[in-house]
């Protein structure tokens, strides 16, 4: 993974050093909320519904277990003993004490992390697949170019005063698991005609209460440009995306509004008007640089085949882990595991310290010391051998983190909602606690298969319910709760928007309407084969609404 | 940025609320103008009294950020179109039990 040098140690540390003060003199009334709000947002801190919360960077995801370990440092010494592992593969703190965050962020700067760009209207962390750097369906590792991009948006004084959030997405798996089209540049990975690896890319996808799935803008991208075409994108978006209005503020907006055809001919024009002295350099010195840092670790086949199947063969709830939470490695005899942060009864996403430790121990002697981040909220050990799988299996039952659920139904993307954020208009928590009692059968929802079920607490859709394939929103009617559900979103490569099924439910009737609605799935379906969001391609949505308002 | 409170008319009861700028930690005015933590503590204002105690709290910025009206009854329980979102600040998140607050 990325090491930092001198230059990146040095500017954590300015950046540190230059908030404490900025602290200090907030708190000493010296300047107020309105002049100190800007400073802390870019500084990753918020003022939520009960304390201020603190956001930190995991770029693109990956962390070390030394790095996992300050984390957990964190949540002992300055939160309640937990964390919040979010969609955009980063971390929460709901409790740290604003005295407190300096001191928090030097002890991470000592650790190569930060909270920079994880607020305001910057370009903020590249997030990518989970497993980059092990899938077996890459053509190459994206990490190195999310750390390029990484080094050329972070404190880009071009780019510091967005019309809005700015968020980049990378990939170069064959199956998208990064959800590409959801972001204002989605990047996947691919050959040209030549052979030559570049960059399809996408502009003006996102979710939020105008919901936009990225259409293309540029079939390939050589490596050498990508920097200056981003920089072009961004220069059009910078001079023609709206600051009147922050509702129609994001690029999804102007590209709307313009027309993809019009706003390619603006990028382009840009594109090809930047001077030899303007475009970035990106010599390929600098991108093997960048690219050793990500170079394939050393696997050295450990073997233990015999040992991973009569494992198996003895312990049921081991296989069944195995055949849900394991995804397939580019490298013979390693498996990329999925770690749920979705046991029933915890929020999703949550992690204690003690977990967190166990995690970082569990990634530093099993993971070639790399855990991942998911913007499904879990956690990945990208590279266990499968003779460790059974030890790092009953290591993770010990500490609450071996369900067995990944991509099932109760894995659901669940945002904080009412309980901790002061923008939600329901509580999405206690729901998503609900529809785990309601499939709590672990074999049922393994019969039931992938199903992504996303839960927002409010119109910002955080919980991404517009790509859920069932999606959940929470309104406010008149002070009560209720929850609009949306069928058929997804957000791989045939990425949509869900489709509203009608009137809101009430809390105590979702999970009832859920059941229905699986059930009817379960009989209308080809065969276990079919999946969920299958069936809704070749059925429509008409017979889940139906079942889902069918409460007698 | 916090979602936008609505806006109530002078004849009703209001609490003045916000967190504590040093911690973030949500406060209550009593009705004798001094911070409490504990929701069951506030006072309820009307009228002038309550635009007055409003403006002495957005004065204290150093100690008390992002002060605002907050419904009340009478006797100071929480009421009006905030309910929910005001009891779970009162009393803490509803989904970790664990870190309940004094509540109202």
């Amino acid at each position: 993974m990325y090491r930092y040098d001198e230059f990146d140690h040095q500017m954590v540390e300015d950046r540190v050093a230059q908030f404490r003060g900025q602290v200090e003199r907030r708190l000493s009334g010296e300047i107020t909320e309105n002049q100190f709000k800007p400073l802390r947002l870019m500084n990753g801190v918020y003022l939520q519904l009960h304390a201020y919360m603190l956001r930190i960077c995991i770029p693109y995801g990956q962390m070390s277990s030394r790095q996992l370990h300050a984390l957990a440092d964190v949540a002992r010494d300055y939160d309640k003993g937990y964390g919040h592992f979010t969609t955009r593969q980063n971390i929460q703190f709901n409790w740290v004490a604003l005295k407190d965050i300096p001191d928090v962020l030097a002890k991470l700067a000592g650790v190569e992390m930060h909270a920079n760009q994880t607020s305001g209207n910057c370009i903020r962390n590249t997030t990518s697949d989970q497993f980059a750097g092990a899938a077996a369906d890459e053509i190459e590792d994206p990490r190195p170019w999310c750390e390029i991009i990484r080094q050329w948006s972070t404190f880009h004084p071009e780019f510091t005063y967005l019309p809005r959030k700015f968020k980049i997405a990378v990939t170069a798996a064959g199956s998208d698991r990064a959800a590409i089209r959801l972001h204002d540049i989605g990047l996947i990975m691919k050959a040209n005609a030549a052979g030559e690896t570049g960059f399809e890319v996408y502009v003006g996808g996102g979710q939020g209460r105008t919901p936009h799935v990225a259409p293309r803008i540029r079939d390939w991208v050589s490596k050498a440009d990508l920097l200056s075409y981003l920089e072009a994108v961004m220069r059009v978006y910078n001079r023609c995306g709206r600051r009147d209005n922050k509702y129609k503020a994001r690029i999804k907006i102007l590209v709307a509004e313009t027309g993809i055809e019009t706003f390619r001919d603006q990028v382009e024009a840009e594109f090809a008007a930047q001077g030899a002295e303007e475009k970035v350099a990106l010599p390929q010195e600098e991108i093997d640089r960048i690219g050793a840092y990500f170079a394939p670790p050393l696997f050295d086949g450990e073997g233990g085949a015999e040992a991973f199947e009569a494992a198996q063969a003895e312990d049921r709830e081991f296989a069944r882990w195995c055949r849900i939470n394991l995804h397939p490695h580019k490298e013979e005899g390693y498996r990329s595991v999925t770690i749920s942060l979705k046991p029933e009864g915890v929020p999703p996403g949550d992690a204690t310290e003690s977990q967190m430790r166990l995690v970082a121990d569990l990634a530093r002697d099993y993971s070639l010391d790399d855990v991942r981040v998911t913007h499904e909220q879990n956690l990945v050990l990208p590279h266990v051998g499968i003779g460790n799988l059974y030890t790092v299996y009953l290591a993770l039952r010990s500490g609450g983190l071996a369900s067995a659920n990944a991509g099932l139904i109760t894995d659901m993307i669940c945002c904080p909602g009412l309980d901790y954020c002061d923008l939600a208009n329901a509580r999405s928590i206690p729901l998503a606690a609900d529809i785990q009692t309601a499939f709590t059968d672990i074999q049922e929802q393994e019969d039931i298969g992938e199903l992504k079920v996303k839960i927002s607490g409010c119109i910002n859709a955080c919980g991404h319910h517009h790509v859920g394939h069932i999606g959940i929103l929470g309104v406010d009617k008149k002070g009560e709760e209720y929850y609009q559900i949306t069928f058929g979103g997804r957000a791989d490569e045939k990425a949509q928007i869900g489709e509203i099924a009608g009137k809101g439910l009430r809390q105590d009737e979702v999970p009832a309407a859920l059941k229905r609605v699986v059930e009817r799935y379960r009989s209308v379906r080809t065969g276990k084969d079919e999946r969920f969001i299958d069936a809704v391609e070749r059925l429509g949505t008409d017979p889940f609404k139906e079942a889902l308002y069918d409460a007698d | 940025m916090t979602s936008v409170r609505p806006k109530l008319k002078p004849e009703q009861f209001k609490a003045i609320t916000g967190w504590e700028t040093t911690t973030g930690d949500v406060i209550w005015m009593r009705g004798d103008g001094s911070w409490t933590k504990i929701a069951a503590e506030l006072g309820a204002f009307a009228g002038e009294a309550a635009e007055e105690a409003l403006a002495a709290a957005q004065a204290d910025e150093a100690h008390v950020t992002g002060a605002y009206f907050m419904q009340v009854t009478e006797d100071g329980k929480i009421d009006g179109r905030e309910t929910l979102r005001e009891s779970i600040r009162a009393n803490g998140p509803t989904c970790h039990p664990q870190f309940a607050k004094g509540g109202r």
